[in-house]
Order: structure tokens, then sequence, then C-alpha cells
């Protein structure tokens, strides 16, 4: 039970964005995905969830990732969600599970209540969701990743323009998830998700370095990343970034 | 009693706010409303080329053309979008295209050029039976794809990258609504013109948004806003002697501007 990533090299109009990446990440993991802008991160992701060609090998739980799409749940960036459509939250969540069929049935809306309720925002049910705040936005997204029941999450840079209560809340919704599914999630800010971090990988248009937090996060490596030093403090045998992330 | 050209105008209308509601509500969804304009000038130059080859060669039904025309350029802006350009440009290109083709063939025909400017403008009660028959048919589709893919076509909609993760193929429904687009824009042409399907497509849906915030409110509204501006024009036109497809598209205008004072 395992997510493998073999010589993984993706390339856009013949430029390389991403080069001979190798991973193995067992289950259940909570993976953060590190870089600076344009590094690679979001092109990773869509290589695991088949959205664009790649060279190379991706496995998860053995099949190849377009087999395996029913397996994983989606949290994109927000930018990319067309808001001119005036959905309600309800119609957001429900439609992972109503798109390929005909009739909305109770099973779909008692899945839809119970992940909305998990991410606390199930009294929003018949809100349109152009209406929330960003933060909620996300967290409706959040359960929409979640309600088709997936053992992979994918969350693109979900803390990317929320507060910090939003923040704290997601970061809890993460701790209570993990241990149970695999979670790769690009993060341009691993503090608040330092302690239930398993790996961590660093990206910077191929591989950087991938293992445990402390294996990972040093001084030495967070240069090489982002071409600049960066502070870091330890507290418990843990490192922390001062100040999050650090853009080239 | 009422005369049999004000009959199918009446019934012209219906069929039409049936395209506004499904077709014309998910292109202000999608946002490609500037695309249903360029659509409609291709149909314009596909009917001239259709004219034309009736007059010089071989009979072929205009609207025939039109619709291949407007096909084919939505085909060609969906692949141009697909290799990373821009919809405002390719839209643009082939407004340009389709129009220098347009007046090209408009130019042969000289003194029948009448007939494919009639295209232009349209008019709601000078529709023929055939007229009439190609809008129930073109109605008909639309409705019945829309019922079969509409769940999947708003997911792809809202939002494409994850609608793509979860399986669906969303180049075939982008192509599939551009289609639509192109058959409800040549359903129209008649009846409207390519100058105003714009009017009667997009901007009823677009007040109707406005108004009634969500999918079904905006389908629903824009049913019935479209309804309104048709009925009212051909009931205005008959005491002002103008064209009803101009006082439609006034009316439908009128409804948009007091949707703009409405709080969001």
């Amino acid at each position: 039970m395992s997510i493998e990533v073999y010589n993984l090299t993706v390339r856009y109009d013949n430029k390389i964005a991403l080069e001979n990446v190798n991973v193995k990440v067992e289950h259940p993991s909570l993976v953060v995905i590190m870089g600076p802008n344009g590094a690679g991160k979001t092109t990773f992701l869509k290589s695991l969830l088949g959205l664009i060609p790649y060279e190379g090998e991706i496995k998860i739980f053995g099949k190849d990732p377009k087999k395996a799409r029913s397996l994983i749940g989606y949290l994109p960036q927000r930018d990319s969600i067309n808001t001119n459509m005036p959905l309600k939250v309800k119609e957001v969540v429900l439609l992972p599970l109503v798109s390929k069929s005909f009739t909305i049935k109770k099973e779909h809306v008692e899945k839809a209540k119970k992940y909305l309720e998990f991410v606390g925002m199930l009294d929003r049910w018949n809100d349109r969701f152009d209406s929330l705040s960003g933060g909620q936005q996300q967290r409706v997204l959040f359960a929409r990743a979640l309600v088709t029941e997936p053992k992979v999450l994918i969350l693109d840079e979900p803390f990317s323009a929320t507060d910090v209560k939003t923040k704290m809340e997601l970061v809890e919704l993460l701790h209570r998830l993990k241990g149970e599914k695999t979670i790769f999630i690009v993060l341009h800010d691993i503090n608040p998700l330092v302690e239930c971090t398993d790996m961590v990988m660093l990206i910077q248009k191929t591989l950087l370095s991938f293992g445990t937090v402390s294996e990972v996060l040093t001084p030495e490596n967070l240069e090489k990343l982002y071409g600049t030093k960066v502070p870091m403090i330890r507290r418990d045998n843990v490192c922390y970034i001062v100040g999050g992330d650090r853009h080239a | 009693m009422l005369d049999i050209l004000v009959i199918r105008g009446i019934i012209a209308v219906f069929l039409i706010s049936i395209v506004s509601a499904t077709v014309g509500s998910f292109s202000v969804f999608r946002g490609s409303t500037f695309f249903v304009s360029g659509i409609a000038h291709g149909a314009l130059a596909g009917a001239a080329l259709g004219i034309f080859l009736t007059l010089a060669l071989f009979p072929i039904d205009p609207l025939l053309m039109a619709m291949i025309f407007s096909v084919f350029f939505a085909l060609a802006i969906g692949y141009a979008t697909s290799r990373r350009e821009d919809v405002d440009v390719a839209v643009g290109v082939m407004f340009a295209f389709s129009m220098s083709l347009a007046v090209l063939f408009l130019s042969m025909l000289r003194e029948y050029a009448s007939i494919a400017w009639g295209l232009l403008i349209g008019d709601l009660l000078l529709l023929s039976q055939e007229d009439l028959t190609i809008l129930v048919v073109s109605v008909i589709t639309i409705v019945l794809i829309f019922l079969i893919f509409y769940r999947k076509i708003m997911y792809s909609i809202f939002d494409p990258e994850s609608a793509e993760a979860s399986g669906l193929h969303v180049m075939w429904y982008d192509t599939l609504m551009f289609i639509l687009i192109a058959v409800g824009v040549v359903a129209l042409l008649k009846c409207v013109g390519a100058i105003l399907v714009y009017a009667l497509l997009i901007v009823p849906a677009a007040a109707s948004r406005r108004m009634f915030p969500s999918v079904s409110g905006t389908i629903v509204g824009a049913f019935v806003i479209t309804l309104i501006s048709g009925l009212g024009g051909i009931y205005l036109s008959y005491y002002l002697a103008v064209a009803p497809s101009s006082l439609a598209g006034l009316i439908a205008a009128a409804i948009y501007a007091v949707s703009l004072f409405r709080r969001r």
C-alpha cells in the first residue's frame, strides 16, 4: 500500500518543469511539499492526478494515476474555481458524487452533510458558495475533496489567503485525518504542520531532498532550495523556519 | 384573429427563451459571452456563402452552411484555447476572419446581398414554417443534451481541474458547450439576426444571474426575461412599426439595467 514515483519528468513546451523525481510514500502518511514559486510543486501534484502528460512511472496503490482517480480527493488552488457560477454550498460538495449520475440519492446528501459537518460548515448548506469568505470557501472545498471518501488527499496550497483562525482550523482537520489517509500538501509555511508531518519533499525543478522533518529541514537544504539563508530555530528536536517560507 | 406570422413569432419567442435559459445561462456561467458574439458572425459568413453557392452553383440551405461554419469556428476556438491561447484572442481572431469572409461573400452576391443582410438583423415576424421547424429541432437537441450532461457541464465549468481529476473529460464537455452555443446561435439567426443574437442569448441570462443568484434561478429567470423581452418586442412592433427583435433587445437591456441596482 504505497504511492511510488519513478524517474518522473514533466515538460511544458519542451521546457523541463520537473526532472527525475523518485519517491516512495507508505500509506498512510502526511507529506509536505515545499519549494519556491515555479519550482514544480503543483506540476508534481498534477502528475499524481494524471492531469498532465509525464515521462516516468507513477503508481498509486499499484494503479496508474488515471485509473486511481476514485482513490484521490483533490483540493485545487482556490483561484482555479469559477465563481461566475452561482452554486450553493450543498451543490459544490455534491458535485463529485452526482456528476456521473442522473439523480441525487439520499446517500449522496448524507455524505455531503457528514463532511460539511466535519469541516464545520453544515450550517451554510443552503448558502451561496460565492457569498462565503475565502477561508469558509476553502473549508467547503476541503469537504468536497473528502466527500468521495478517498484514500489519498492532494491539497494545493490550502492555507493560501486564509486568516490565522482558518489556518488553525484546517490544521486541526489535517491532524484528525492523519493516520487514516495519505495526504500530499503543498505549503509555503510548514510550521503549523511540523509536528504531524511524516515526510517532507523539497522541490526545485527536481527533488532536492526527501525524508523526515528533521532529516530534510536543515539550513543547508533550505539555502539550496530558496537560494538564500533561511533562519531556523530548534525546539524539542524539531526545526522551525523563522517567518515561514522564503520565496526565491 | 392573430396572423400566422405573429403566431410563428410567438412560438419562436417561446423556443428562443429555452435556448437563452440553457445555452445563454451556461455561457454566462462559463464567461464565454464574447464567444457567442464571435460565433454569430461566423454563422453570418456561412449563411452568406450558402446564398452565394445557391445562386452560383447548387442549391444549399444557408442555415445549414451557417451551422457548419459556426461549429467549425467553435471547434477552432476550442482548439486554440486548448493550445494555451487566450480565449478572448482566439474569439477575436475568428471574429475578424469570419467577418472578412462574410463581407467577401456578401460583395460577391451584389443585388442579392439584401437576403444575407436580413440574417444580420433578422425578423421575428417573417419566419417560415421551415425556419420554425429548424428552431424546434435545435431546441429539442439542446434540451436533450443539457438533460443528459447538465451536471458534468456544470462541474467542468465550476472547477475544471477537479472535474478532470475526478475522471471527467473536461475538454469534451467544453467542446460540447461550444457546439451547443453554435447550434443556439444559428437557431436564433433567422429570428433576431447575427447582431441581436447577443441581446437575447446573453443579456437575459446576465440579468437573471444578478436577480436570481442560483443556477436554477438563473435558468428560470433567463427564460422568463427572454419571454417578456420577445413578446414585448412583438407587441410594441405592432404599434411602432419597427423590427421586433430590436425592441426585444432594448427590453432585455432595460431589464439588465434594472438588475444592476439589485444588491448582490
